[in-house]
């Protein structure tokens, strides 16, 4: 309780809070207020907002409701930045687990696969991985975690490397636990703050990425997304700005949400931490 | 050769003159053509090889048909819809063995060479047949170019060829390149298919990539008076939002091919001193195609295939994804055709309920969730209509009961996925109308055409009566004959809906209102631009 409280101290931790929940209400909400498809063809095409109040938003060139797009457009960048980012930090713990844990040969092995994967812009990784791949949710989500696995990856093998040491691991060892029991039961859950914290860039950045894949027309053409709704605005960017602006204002919002929740969840571990 | 740069002040200078221009009174306007000025033009594309005898495609006649001239051009009022370039006159034998071409007198190469008709006999026997693209198929059977004297040019075919077809083909096929240039090494790898040397009215001078190519006049040219322009200026501009920007900047006067997105014609049609021209694209047709894989099982029923027909809304097409700019088709030739097209044919008006009840009757009920089946549709990316036209065809499909799952791909995965591996169920298409159903139209119906074959019949389709029908119109030498038996074509495609045609559009151009004699002939954007000229 007291965590959630000093968790709303933090201002930007409130603000954050506040926009990711407005977003999961509109992710949750979606299949409710506008059941069916929301690609369906609703009115007239390029209806601007605040005409008719049962397209509050107007209609894109095919007469689609964009109210509509865009909540369903929040379920998709929703599930794609949380998918991926769990993903990218699941792969990341164990893989940094296991090179911090076992060392020699297999730490070198897995650290230079690591540092391949740096090396090649996360974003061109996923652009070559759906373009050769073909588009869709799933492949998006893996093209996403297999560009920034490796943050994860680094700052758990780092952790593991000191825990490794302590005298409760030698301990297990005494008992006879398996190694492999050691590392994930032991020393994995005592490595994860670290990486956690982690998380909201990530998922941040999943969203962005996720947006640019579908604005570059390498989204999955069966599902409502936002960068998809501001590709499609683009053509008619001098005629009806609309279109590409109350997407892109979305996605705006959303990562600034993540990014500030996140912040608020690292302040509030940091004053605990200071406070004890 | 002098140095050439558009320099912002040049630009701003002379957008001040136009600007100037177009607050004089504007009496007497297009009367007399003024002689002198640069045109310049906006190009979204950059072709390397700009030879048109072997490259047939409009991107590289936009620039290359300046300079490279062919035997005769499309015209709205000439006989049999041509006007004379480097041939004054033409005639079929009666047994389709032969074909006279009576040539101009006088006609100069850039390079000071006289044209005779040993150019036409090198062109047409070692270029427009082993090499050009659309002119395998039609001079498919050309043996031999007997060359009687400099000015006559006889073509024999080792087939009876029909001349409708070789007549319709010379605006596009027959460009003339010079003999003596090409005729030492590989004719692929000649300098000439990067700087053409022709017998047009401008010469080519000069290519800076990524910026320009310029052409400037040439004063040897045959036609009086012609050409009145200086120069042409073709401005790279990939992007197609920036040739709004740079005609409303009057930085360039023309933007033609549809340079100028289809949502901002309205907008910029209000703007003084530019006009919307929707003319002078005639000759260059493309239908908007439904391209069906028969080796479905529920697509080889040709009740799904009528109930498809049915649940497009073609109207509802050409009003939101084209704006209006184009027009609903009735069949596999397009409605502006003078020779070919019929009116007389089945009709598939938009009609759900038929659509639903069509396919009930075909056995294949709505499940619980309100879905009959499921298929792949694969729009071709080229162009964002046709993109836009797959997101309609799915909420379409949506309304009868048929889950289609869009697959996107790049031009080069598409092309392979649909025209190679057949790995689609619906395509969307974009097939190009050249002015005769067999240079690019029966192909799309015709079956035993190998994988791999872009814009073909890939979809598995076999009906040996069309077949039969092709090939019988393919040797019938009487024109009218032809023409009835392309009649009979059409119907029996709209028939039995091998594909659906859904719409037909051309292009638009946008040019300042100085622009004078645009769209003056039906491939006017590919045309030789002798008479084109700037108010000033």
């Amino acid at each position: 309780m007291s965590a959630i409280r000093r968790f709303l101290r933090v201002p930007e931790a409130t603000a954050g809070a506040f926009i990711l929940a407005l977003l999961l209400a509109m992710a949750l909400l979606a299949p409710l207020l506008f059941p069916g498809d929301p690609q369906a063809i609703a009115g007239a095409p390029l209806l601007p907002p605040f005409h008719d109040w049962s397209l509050p938003l107007g209609t894109d060139r095919l007469g689609r409701d964009v109210l509509a797009e865009l909540f369903h457009g929040a379920r998709t960048s929703l599930a794609v930045g949380l998918a991926a980012a769990a993903a990218a930090l699941l792969i990341g713990a164990v893989v940094g687990t296991l090179a911090g844990f076992a060392g020699g040969l297999v730490d070198e092995v897995l650290m230079r696969v690591t540092d391949a994967f740096q090396t090649v812009p996360g974003f061109l990784l996923a652009l070559a991985f759906v373009s050769v791949v073909g588009p869709s949710l799933g492949v998006v989500v893996a093209a996403i975690a297999l560009g920034t696995w490796t943050g994860p990856a680094r700052v758990a093998r780092a952790e593991v490397l000191s825990i490794r040491e302590r005298d409760y691991v030698a301990g297990a060892r005494v008992i006879g636990m398996h190694p492999l029991e050691i590392a994930f039961r032991e020393i994995l859950p005592n490595a994860l703050p670290p990486v956690l914290a982690l998380s909201s860039v990530i998922v941040a950045a999943a969203i962005l990425t996720e947006a640019a894949l579908s604005f570059l027309g390498l989204g999955d053409p069966n599902r409502v997304t936002w960068g998809g709704m501001i590709a499609e605005g683009r053509t008619v960017l001098r005629t009806a700005p609309f279109l590409s602006i109350v997407p892109g204002i979305a996605l705006v919002l959303t990562v600034l949400g993540v990014y500030l929740a996140g912040e608020g969840v690292v302040e509030t571990t940091a004053t605990r931490r200071g406070l004890s | 050769m002098s140095q050439f740069t558009i320099s912002r002040r040049a630009v701003l200078a002379g957008s001040a003159m136009l600007l100037a221009s177009t607050a004089l009174p504007t009496i007497g306007r297009a009367q007399t053509p003024k002689k002198g000025g640069r045109l310049v033009v906006a190009a979204d594309s950059e072709p390397r090889n700009l030879n048109p005898a072997i490259v047939a495609s409009n991107g590289v006649f936009f620039i290359s048909s300046k300079v490279v001239e062919t035997l005769a051009e499309a015209s709205f009022d000439g006989k049999d819809g041509l006007a004379p370039r480097l041939a004054l006159s033409w005639e079929g034998a009666d047994d389709g063995l032969s074909a006279t071409f009576k040539l101009r007198d006088g006609v100069k190469w850039h390079d000071g060479k006289p044209f005779t008709s040993a150019d036409v006999a090198f062109s047409a026997l070692q270029v427009w047949k082993p090499l050009q693209n659309l002119g395998r198929t039609v001079f498919r059977d050309l043996e031999a170019v007997d060359t009687p004297d400099a000015l006559t040019a006889v073509f024999k075919f080792s087939k009876p060829t029909p001349f409708q077809l070789i007549r319709n083909a010379l605006p596009a096929l027959s460009s003339v390149v010079p003999k003596h240039v090409y005729e030492t090494g590989k004719i692929e790898d000649n300098p000439a298919n990067i700087a053409p040397v022709g017998t047009g009215p401008f010469k080519f001078a000069e290519y800076k990539q990524g910026q320009y190519y310029r052409l400037t006049k040439n004063t040897d040219y045959w036609g009086k008076d012609e050409p009145y322009l200086d120069e042409i200026i073709y401005q790279v501009l990939p992007d197609r939002t920036s040739a709004a920007a740079a005609l409303e900047a009057e930085e360039i006067h023309l933007a033609a091919f549809s340079a100028v997105p289809l949502a901002d014609l309205d907008r910029i049609s209000k703007v003084p001193g530019l006009k919307v021209v929707t003319k002078g694209y005639e000759g260059l047709t493309y239908q908007l195609v439904v391209e069906i894989n028969h080796r479905r099982k529920e697509l080889a029923d040709l009740k799904v295939r009528q109930a498809i027909a049915h649940a497009i809304d073609k109207d509802f097409v050409v009003k939101t994804v084209f704006l209006g700019y184009a027009a609903a088709s009735t069949g596999p030739v397009p409605k502006n055709d003078p020779q070919f097209y019929t009116a007389d044919v089945p009709t598939y008006a938009f009609d759900v309920a038929k659509a639903n009840a069509l396919l009930d009757e075909a056995g294949y009920k709505k499940g619980a969730d309100g879905k009959r089946f499921s298929l792949k549709l694969l729009p071709a990316p080229y162009f964002n209509e046709t993109k836009q036209f797959g997101d309609y065809l799915r909420q379409a499909l949506a309304a009868i009961g048929i889950d289609a799952q869009l697959v996107n791909n790049d031009s080069a995965a598409h092309i392979k996925a649909v025209y190679t591996d057949h790995a689609f169920d619906l395509a969307v298409g974009p097939p190009v109308f050249r002015g005769d159903p067999a240079i690019s139209t029966t192909i799309l119906v015709q079956s035993g055409i190998p994988d791999g074959v872009p814009f073909s019949n890939q979809g598995g389709y076999k009906n040996e009566d069309l077949d039969a029908l092709i090939t019988k119109a393919s040797e019938t030498l009487d024109s009218a004959a032809r023409t009835e038996l392309y009649k009979t074509f059409q119907k029996k495609v709209v028939e039995d809906l091998p594909l659906i045609n859904v719409a037909e559009w051309s292009f638009i151009s946008v040019a300042r209102d100085t622009v004078g004699n645009i769209a003056n002939n039906p491939r006017w954007a590919v045309s030789n631009w002798a008479d084109t000229y700037l108010e000033s």
